[in-house]
């Protein structure tokens, strides 16, 4: 429950603006009802997950936090980038090899993914895995390449990992 | 064997999947769906997709015959796809139900083998009021959009024109727009005379309409009238879900004070159109060209939105926000939300309550279901599905909820505020309309909107004094309040 600070109407959680009085609650900080009063700086402060461009520039690289893994992932950006987890009977070595971040008790399957790299954006296509591909919460349809954006949530079975564009 | 839909996608599984693989999906799928054991309007039509696709996909005779016949469509590209964003992406484990929002966005996908400059082919009616009070100013510009719009249309377009008063005459009876000429010095012939019938002029409408009905045109018939039409509202509402199984859009403006909004809205809403406020005779000009370059930009049509939530999961509202700002009725299902345009997607803001959790892990919320015409090659009933979910976990990392969805909210709250604030004026509760009012022109300063903030302090004040709302203040409250929510021509992104 969040009572409103302005009229101490009770909302329901997840509640963004109150629904009495139409005061805004998001963040601990007043955020007014246009756009434009907000800018992308702020917005983009630390220790929250943000929500960011599509533009992926050429020469930038990719930064990959793993769930609950400390050290990030920096890949090279190439044109297909192969997310899985190795295989020492076939020898398949993914680009982004989650073999190590427990990737098989996670349901994410030796070739999972791709991530490609288009004019100026990169896209995320699943590869028919097994236990799926969600990115923020939407689950992909195979073959099917979605946008990427900065921040996005990816996720390849239960393993959860956020990509960033540096 | 029907095999333009993909049948693997409705069970969520790849198409390389075992027997084993293909009745374990079931089984999940139907636990979701089944409506024994979830109750929301949405669910049914899922399970019925659901069980569909598994009388064929779990008979490996049956599959095999469907997979010979789908490879024709293998290559098929995808004409849209749905990219849904969730105000929150994790949600704290909490013993008590919280809101959760999605912003669904249908993305037209263009694609190089279509032509692409080639605009929507339209099959327009125009019903267009010549009741008394039409006389003058309105009238006049009526009939400049009606010859603007004539001028806009091309001879693969159909036309007919239909005026009304007590009783609809078909001005122009549907056909090519072929004489220009002809059809202008036609609709200059209106004369203004007699009471406001709606449903006389928009039976007239829709049977012309239904002259050249067909699945590769926008059927779509514009209503214009500036009076309430009493008696009849049911019936026109009626004529409407007919109209919308057939494949007519309506849409429908209101000129002046008198109309009734909310059922402009309601025929607007049961068929996917629009419904707009003009307040000045001038401005009518522009909406009605504005409306038939929308049509004509369509490239998918007929799109309707299914939406299942989870069994313990409930739909609140919908609400579309893109390419015109509109309120959206949840039921029936599918909810019908009119024409995808070549350059814009249609955004949808959906918001659902989801129940106290103690359970942590990733759960489903909903799936979402589009399907539409697409224009231009013989594609019907392309369909896009797409299943939801997040994650519940204690005390999470705070998130900011993605910016698109905090403007939109930001900029739907105030409509909807000023829907609470009528419905108590409504209902004779002086003192509570003065005190949403109030608030409502608190927030709209504070949004920058100082004419409307404005109205809203002297329709609060006159609420106080003679416990209703002028007709004018409540409309363009309403309206302008709506049509805030339009969102900025598309930026780079994306």
């Amino acid at each position: 429950m969040r009572t409103c600070p302005y009229c101490a109407h009770d909302n329901r959680e997840g509640v963004l603006f109150c629904e009495e009085c139409g005061h805004p609650f998001v963040g601990e900080r007043e955020v007014l009802a246009t756009s434009k009063l907000i800018d992308a700086d702020q917005a983009n402060f630390q220790g929250r997950v943000t929500w960011g461009t599509a533009r992926f520039d050429r020469g930038s690289s990719i930064v990959i936090h793993v769930r609950d893994h400390e050290t990030p992932v920096v890949l090279e950006a190439k044109d297909e980038i192969l997310v899985g987890r190795s295989d020492t009977n076939t020898g398949l070595l993914p680009d982004l090899d989650l073999g190590s971040y427990g990737g098989a008790e996670q349901g994410v399957s030796r070739r999972h993914a791709f991530i490609r790299r288009g004019e100026d954006t990169l896209t995320l296509v699943d590869l028919g895995s097994t236990n799926g591909t969600h990115l923020n919460g939407q689950r992909l349809i195979p073959n099917q390449p979605r946008v990427l954006r900065d921040g996005d949530e990816i996720r390849l079975g239960k393993l959860a990992l956020h990509i960033f564009f540096k | 064997m029907d095999a333009s839909r993909n049948l693997y996608a409705i069970l969520g599984i790849p198409p390389e999947a075992t027997q084993e693989d293909i009745r374990e999906a079931y089984r999940v799928a139907a636990r979701r769906f089944h409506p024994d054991a979830n109750p929301n309007e949405g669910a049914d039509i899922q399970f019925r997709d659901i069980a569909a696709a598994y009388e064929i996909l779990g008979n490996s005779r049956q599959r095999v015959r469907y997979d010979t016949s789908r490879r024709k469509y293998r290559d098929e590209p995808n004409y849209f796809t749905l990219r849904v964003t969730p105000s929150k992406r994790v949600l704290n484990a909490l013993d008590e139900p919280q809101v959760i929002y999605l912003l669904l966005e249908i993305v037209p996908m263009r694609h190089d083998t279509q032509q692409q400059t080639k605009e929507a082919r339209l099959n327009l009616v125009l019903v267009l009021d010549r009741s008394t009070s039409m006389k003058g100013m309105r009238l006049d510009k009526v009939k400049i959009a009606g010859r603007q719009i004539i001028e806009q249309l091309s001879p693969d377009d159909v036309l007919s024109v239909v005026s009304f008063s007590d009783r609809a005459d078909v001005l122009i009876p549907s056909a090519p727009v072929t004489d220009k000429a002809g059809l202008r010095t036609m609709v200059s012939m209106m004369r203004a005379d007699g009471g406001t019938e709606i449903y006389h002029g928009l039976k007239a409408g829709v049977d012309q309409c239904r002259r050249y009905l067909g699945p590769r045109l926008v059927n779509h018939v514009i209503l214009l009238t500036d009076g309430r039409t009493f008696g009849d509202e049911d019936q026109c509402l009626e004529l409407a879900d007919k109209a919308n199984k057939e494949g007519i859009g309506i849409s429908a403006m209101g000129i002046g004070e008198e109309w009734n909004d909310a059922f402009l809205d309601s025929l607007a809403s049961r068929t996917g159109g629009a419904s707009a406020y003009i307040n000045s005779p001038a401005a009518v000009v522009g909406f009605l060209n504005d409306r038939v370059r929308s049509l004509g930009s369509a490239f998918g049509e007929r799109m309707r939105l299914s939406t299942a939530p989870d069994a313990d999961v409930s739909l609140e509202s919908v609400f579309k926000l893109q390419p015109s700002p509109q309120p959206v009725e949840i039921s029936p299902q599918p909810i019908p939300i009119g024409s995808l345009e070549f350059s814009r997607p249609i955004s949808v803001l959906l918001q659902m309550q989801m129940p106290p959790s103690a359970r942590t892990g990733f759960r489903t919320v909903a799936r979402l279901d589009v399907t539409g015409d697409i224009l231009g090659i013989e594609r019907q009933g392309y369909k896009v599905l797409s299943d939801i979910s997040v994650e519940i976990a204690r005390d999470p990392t705070p998130e900011e909820p993605p910016m698109a969805i905090l403007d939109a909210l930001g900029k739907l709250t105030l409509y909807r505020m000023q829907q609470k604030a009528e419905a108590a004026a409504t209902s004779g509760n002086v003192v509570e309309a003065t005190r949403r009012l109030e608030n409502l022109a608190t927030r709209l300063l504070a949004a920058g909107q100082e004419d409307l903030a404005q109205m809203a302090i002297v329709e609060a004040r006159r609420v106080s004094k003679t416990h209703m709302l002028s007709e004018e203040g409540r409309k363009t409250l309403k309206f302008g309040t709506r049509r805030l929510l339009a969102l900025p021509e598309p930026g780079a992104e994306d």
